[in-house]
């Protein structure tokens, strides 16, 4: 059975169980079968080139999952676009991911020449209109086809498409189901944005196995208060979340096991795992699962784990990122891609069936990621990392100067090059603040203004933030900014990224 | 305490204007998100000894210098 498949048949063995809920409105599987079968029906219909990608644009409502759904069903693979996307940012990944349509579950604030728009009128119409048989069979994503993509910061301020095919998403999906004792019909919790991969941790591992989403909306936890009030009341089972996040939640004294009685497993993924923070969680659920687990959007979300319990709190200061799934190989290579022994750092290359085939119409950076290493497809993580001898991946930080902040990836080249597109900047480079912990906390910009009228630096700051808000994500823009006159440069005239890292970090 | 949170603000945001509008909303300017709060709170615990009931946490009474300063002051007390 494929991943549609496995899906589909809840809605026959359990039809009225609840699949999604959305602070309290609950659809069913049922629901989820009729809605996505209209939809592909009515995508077939609209006789778009065959497989082409085509753009969701929304929050994290139902009608999200159900695009998702009905796209790969009509034999198409879909982008997730979050609604809180600049607008230039919409505009680029739609220049370069050259859609057949566009879903647009909330209003797209930009017009695309061109482009074929579902807006939330006719969707409606669709999921209200007569229910239309739909064989999935005929048109269904299948082995190498691409099931999603999911854009990822590049260096030079230009979005990356990763394309994740059925067969990579099934490499991740069997991993999920035999790695971490994680059984049917359990409620996860769904946390990020689908615009960030990990949320595909949730998504499929649930579906697949009868199980139900549970969603968490930015606008609950952006306040406390209705965060931890609602909290206790989703009876979750399987956690996925950032380790930000749960750095979040530790901060209540109430988040332990008697009142979250619920909960088996926690899995992080998308940056580093304190040591702190990871002792912290274990003391308060002593019987629950706590899982580290590593790996790049390249390669579907996750290539290795680890169960963190009490030896390796003993054993690793800094906690190791675990070992491979089963059908995947992680290999550490000197820079003239030569294998090292253990005990030696070097670049972790991952070569197994969950490795993408490389980024949407980019053949110059799939060239220079995705390489063929003795015969077989492999793809440069650009992450330092080494094995012990116990067999555990430790990771060492980036190669390049890419960072996480918040389990958010960021090229700090691309912050630059969007710094520097500013009116009232003449120049400016970025650098991480990090904690004890090795963990990124802030960024901060430096810049060397332009001439100007405003009367503090504060006054400045807004408005250079307000023309970045046009121009990036809002997690990549820099929280800090500090004023030079000019930037400090390297014997060969180069920005110094690295003295002003050691500014920051001093 | 006073003179400490103020500290703490600026560190956390790079604004000097923290120090000199007291009542500037935190929030709204974007000086802190979420995230920031988590800094806030872990700072305000470490250096001032005082614990937030985050279950407590409702984000327009710490929006402003001076309403933190009045919270930490009535926490305190």
């Amino acid at each position: 059975m494929n991943i549609i498949q496995q899906i589909d048949k809840w809605s026959e063995i359990i039809p009225g169980a609840t699949v999604y809920d959305y602070l309290g409105d609950r659809r069913t599987y049922s629901e989820l079968r009729k809605m996505s079968d209209s939809l592909a029906q009515k995508l077939i219909d609209l006789e778009l080139p065959k497989k082409a990608p085509i753009l969701v644009f929304g929050g994290q409502t139902f009608e999200m999952l159900v695009s998702f759904l009905a796209i790969v069903k009509a034999g198409h693979s879909y982008v997730p676009l979050d609604c809180e996307s600049p607008n230039e940012r919409i505009i680029q990944i739609a220049e370069i991911a050259k859609p057949a349509a566009c879903i647009a579950v909330e209003k797209l604030p930009v017009k695309i020449d061109g482009l074929t728009i579902l807006d939330g009128e006719e969707l409606a119409e669709v999921f209200a209109g007569e229910e239309r048989e739909f064989d999935a069979t005929e048109y269904q994503v299948s082995g190498d086809d691409i099931f999603y993509t999911i854009f990822t910061s590049g260096t030079t301020g230009v979005p990356k498409g990763v394309q994740i095919s059925a067969n990579n998403l099934q490499s991740f999906l069997n991993w999920m189901k035999s790695d971490f004792g994680i059984t049917a019909g359990k409620t996860f919790l769904a946390q990020p944005a689908y615009s960030f991969d990990l949320s595909v941790m949730s998504i499929y591992p649930a579906l697949t196995q009868g199980g139900k989403l549970t969603v968490l909306p930015k606008k609950v936890t952006a306040n406390f208060k209705d965060l931890f009030e609602l909290l206790p009341k989703l009876k979750l089972n399987i956690w996925v979340s950032t380790p930000s996040f749960m750095d979040i939640c530790l901060l209540d004294k109430h988040f332990n096991e008697d009142n979250y009685p619920t909960i088996t497993h926690f899995l992080f993924c998308g940056e580093e795992l304190t040591h702190e923070a990871a002792k912290k969680l274990n003391e308060r659920f002593p019987n629950a699962s706590i899982y580290n687990t590593y790996g790049p959007t390249e390669a579907t979300v996750a290539v290795s784990q680890v169960l963190i319990d009490e030896n390796i709190l003993a054993d690793y200061p800094r906690l190791p990122i675990g070992v491979a799934k089963e059908d995947t190989e992680l290999l550490i290579v000197d820079e003239d891609l030569h294998e090292v022994p253990n005990g030696t750092s070097g670049e972790l290359l991952i070569i197994g069936p969950s490795v993408s085939i490389g980024y949407l119409n980019n053949p110059e950076k799939t060239r220079q990621a995705f390489i063929n290493y003795k015969g077989r497809h492999a793809y440069r993580t650009g992450d330092l990392a080494e094995v012990d001898n116990q067999g555990q991946l430790l990771y060492h930080g980036r190669i390049d100067f890419q960072v996480k902040l918040h389990g958010f990836r960021i090229e700090l080249e691309e912050v630059d090059q969007h710094l520097n597109q500013v009116s009232l900047v003449k120049q400016a480079t970025c650098a991480t603040k990090y904690d004890a912990n090795h963990k990124a906390t802030q960024i901060v910009a430096y810049v060397v203004p332009e001439p100007n009228d405003y009367k503090s630096e504060f006054a400045l700051t807004k408005v250079i933030k307000k023309e970045l808000m046009t121009l990036m994500m809002p997690y990549m823009i820099p929280q800090k900014y500090v004023y030079v006159e000019s930037l400090p440069l390297t014997n060969n005239g180069k920005v110094d990224r690295k003295k002003i890292l050691n500014e920051v970090n001093s | 305490m006073k003179e400490k949170i103020i500290e703490i603000l600026q560190d956390l945001t790079g604004s000097e204007e923290v120090a000199t509008n007291l009542d500037l909303n935190l929030f709204d300017t974007g000086l802190i998100d979420s995230m920031a709060t988590v800094q806030l709170l872990l700072e305000l615990q470490a250096q001032c000894g005082v614990d937030v009931p985050v279950s407590e946490f409702e984000r327009s009474e710490w929006e402003t210098p001076n309403k933190i300063i009045a919270k930490v002051e009535s926490l305190k007390a």
